[in-house]
């Protein structure tokens, strides 16, 4: 389980977050939701340790503070929202990288074939050869995601729940590859691990969270299931806009939801 | 179902090479060896004199096949003496300059980034120039307590605050700037120079005559003792540089997601700048600036490759030395008996390659 408490983070002399407290279990996906400049990747990055906070985070009951780079890196695995090369690397050399800190937990003997075998998991079957940066957005967003299961491709390793954070993983991809990628972190959590994900699809997030926090202005304005938080006042609230939750379009308007989807 | 696992599974393994550059990276580092072999033997039989330096070897190691014609004393120097010296720092130079473009590339995460074109050399040869003018004079004591080391590790510490400043300047948030260090490396450039001419200015007929050939960049004049003094701490840097590869590795993917993958960042990027700067430092100390060897190379080579950098930086560092030899070669030969000094041959070369490859990544500039 991860634990964070009373995270503040300030950048300057801003203050960014304030007092916002986390958890995710193991089994589960925790979303962040929030609209833009809430503080939503700010918090995330003070949960991965690329920002100094105040407060106090804890990964399975050890006090991240005093984890060296290498052992949390054998405990979570990080996408971040966009990644740009400036060097030729083709799609397998990136995303065996992931297997660079050596604790992928696939059996001895998979690993030589665990680059290929993410890259099917994310849709992108035959793309090894190909050059990163020839790549769409999405692709190259579906090959991040590639490198980071490669580094925690065990959801539990030596009995201990590992984490996947997500920075915006479906933002910049098309309705299928949103619910493979979605499909991919439940089938994590459902194997043992954990997921945070911070997610802008209000539907999707309906469908795959076990837990939602709300982030409004730095602050947790609520967490909790997805019935319990996703309520007609306080999204109208968050978001500053009047949403009604369940509503259909008036008349013949039409509407997709990725919950229709047979996958 | 069971059948188009198996199915996928069998086309997994034959495309299990796609994309893995590996075994054509470690094929190209056994070619490129053999390339420096052949390179350091016909630099050794070349020169303005006749002497063959494989009959020097070849009485030196097997006297018993000596077909009896004895090697004059005077060939026995120039082949020992003269020759072996130039091309044991040709070598060392060589992989040093090309070593140190490549991580620096690395480190800054954009394949512009060369000691020569952001100041760095200039820094290191300051340094340099400090102590060969203030030598006899103010930093005497210095001299005389840190001996032939004075020169190399001065131009090292001119590499090293060039290094640093240049880096707080052009990085934010983790996030390297092309444009940013390119223009700073520009300001860094011309601060050095300007201190650089205050010391020519200082500087006394002999000191003066010294500088002018020291500043073209040359091997001329490559000693036993010069190599001594420079060797150990390019030597310790070219150690260093294969433990520095997987880091460059990760932080091609920016400085958070090689946090993320296990790597002690900060840490990191110190020992990448310090290794980056004793091995430019020591190269300008002996040789002057040698200008685009730390950019031609890694970029030929990553296309080639692949910009993996545990076969990036050992293949730099032979071809590296292979192509400082050969352009030493052409210096030596083009005007002989004159010589041309070698930092003219790898400009006049690498300028234009430089231009191609800004034509080719234009888009990457993005001022």
């Amino acid at each position: 389980m991860i634990e964070a408490q009373n995270i503040s983070v300030s950048i300057g002399s801003r203050r960014i977050i304030s007092d916002v407290d986390f958890e995710v279990r193991p089994g589960e996906i925790a979303a962040i939701v929030g609209p833009n400049g809430s503080g939503k990747t700010t918090f995330l990055k003070a949960l991965t340790g690329d920002l100094p906070y105040t407060g106090r985070v804890v990964i399975n009951n050890r006090d991240m503070a005093g984890l060296k780079p290498w052992e949390t890196a054998s405990m979570r695995a990080v996408l971040p929202q966009s990644t740009a090369l400036s060097f030729p690397f083709t799609v397998h050399e990136i995303v065996k990288l992931g297997l660079m800190s050596g604790r992928s937990g696939a059996l001895a003997g998979e690993e030589r074939n665990l680059p290929e075998r993410a890259l099917v998991r994310v849709d992108l079957d035959g793309f090894a050869g190909r050059f990163y940066q020839e790549l769409s957005g999405g692709e190259q967003q579906r090959v991040q995601l590639a490198r980071v299961l490669c580094q925690v491709w065990a959801p539990v390793l030596d009995g201990n729940p590992r984490y996947l954070f997500l920075d915006e993983p479906v933002s910049s991809l098309d309705i299928k590859h949103q619910l493979i990628i979605m499909d991919i972190a439940r089938d994590f959590a459902l194997r043992g691990g954990g997921v945070v994900a911070i997610l802008h699809d209000l539907n999707l997030t309906a469908m795959y969270a076990d837990r939602i926090f709300v982030m409004h202005r730095g602050r947790l304005a609520a967490a909790g299931t997805p019935q319990e938080v996703l309520s007609d006042d306080l999204i109208s609230e968050v978001f500053e806009c009047g949403l009604k939750v369940g509503r259909l379009p008036a008349g013949n308007t039409p509407f997709v939801l990725p919950q229709s989807a047979a996958v | 179902m069971v059948d188009s696992v198996a199915g996928s599974v069998g086309n997994m393994e034959r495309r299990a090479s796609a994309g893995d550059r590996s075994a054509r990276a470690k094929f190209a580092i056994v070619l490129l060896a053999v390339l420096l072999g052949v390179t350091v033997l016909l630099s050794l039989a070349s020169g303005a004199s006749d002497a063959s330096a494989l009959a020097v070897v070849r009485d030196g190691l097997f006297p018993s096949m000596s077909d009896g014609s004895a090697l004059s004393e005077r060939d026995r120097i120039i082949v020992y003496d003269i020759r072996l010296p130039r091309v044991v720092l040709g070598v060392l130079i060589g992989s040093a300059l090309a070593v140190s473009g490549a991580v620096m590339q690395g480190l800054f995460r954009n394949p512009l980034a060369d000691p020569g074109l952001v100041g760095v050399s200039a820094g290191a040869g300051l340094g340099a120039i400090v102590v060969i003018v203030l030598g006899g004079t103010v930093l005497g004591p210095l001299l005389a307590i840190l001996g032939i080391y004075t020169l190399p590790l001065a131009a090292f510490a001119g590499a090293l605050a060039t290094t640093l400043v240049l880096y707080r300047v052009a990085t934010r948030r983790g996030q390297t700037s092309i444009a940013t260090m390119l223009l700073a490396g520009i300001a860094l450039g011309a601060m050095a120079g300007a201190f650089s001419g205050i010391m020519v200015y200082l500087a006394d007929d002999r000191q003066l005559r010294d500088l002018t050939f020291w500043g073209l960049g040359s091997l001329a004049g490559a000693t036993w003792t010069k190599i001594a003094a420079a060797g150990p701490i390019i030597a310790l840097a070219l150690i260093a540089s294969p433990f520095l590869a997987r880091g460059l590795n990760a932080l091609a993917l920016g400085e958070a997601a090689a946090h993320h993958l296990g790597i002690p960042v900060q840490w990191f990027k110190n020992v990448a700048i310090v290794s980056v700067a004793a091995a430019t430092g020591a190269s300008v100390a002996v040789s002057g600036g040698i200008g685009f060897v730390g950019i031609v190379v890694p970029h030929l080579l990553r296309l080639i490759i692949g910009p993996d950098n545990r076969y990036l930086l050992p293949a730099s560092a032979l071809l590296g030395a292979s192509m400082l030899l050969l352009a030493d070669a052409i210096s030596r030969t083009i005007v002989a008996p004159a010589e041309l000094p070698l930092g003219i041959i790898t400009a006049a070369g690498g300028g234009p390659f430089f231009l191609w490859i800004l034509l080719r990544k234009r888009g990457l500039l993005d001022l």
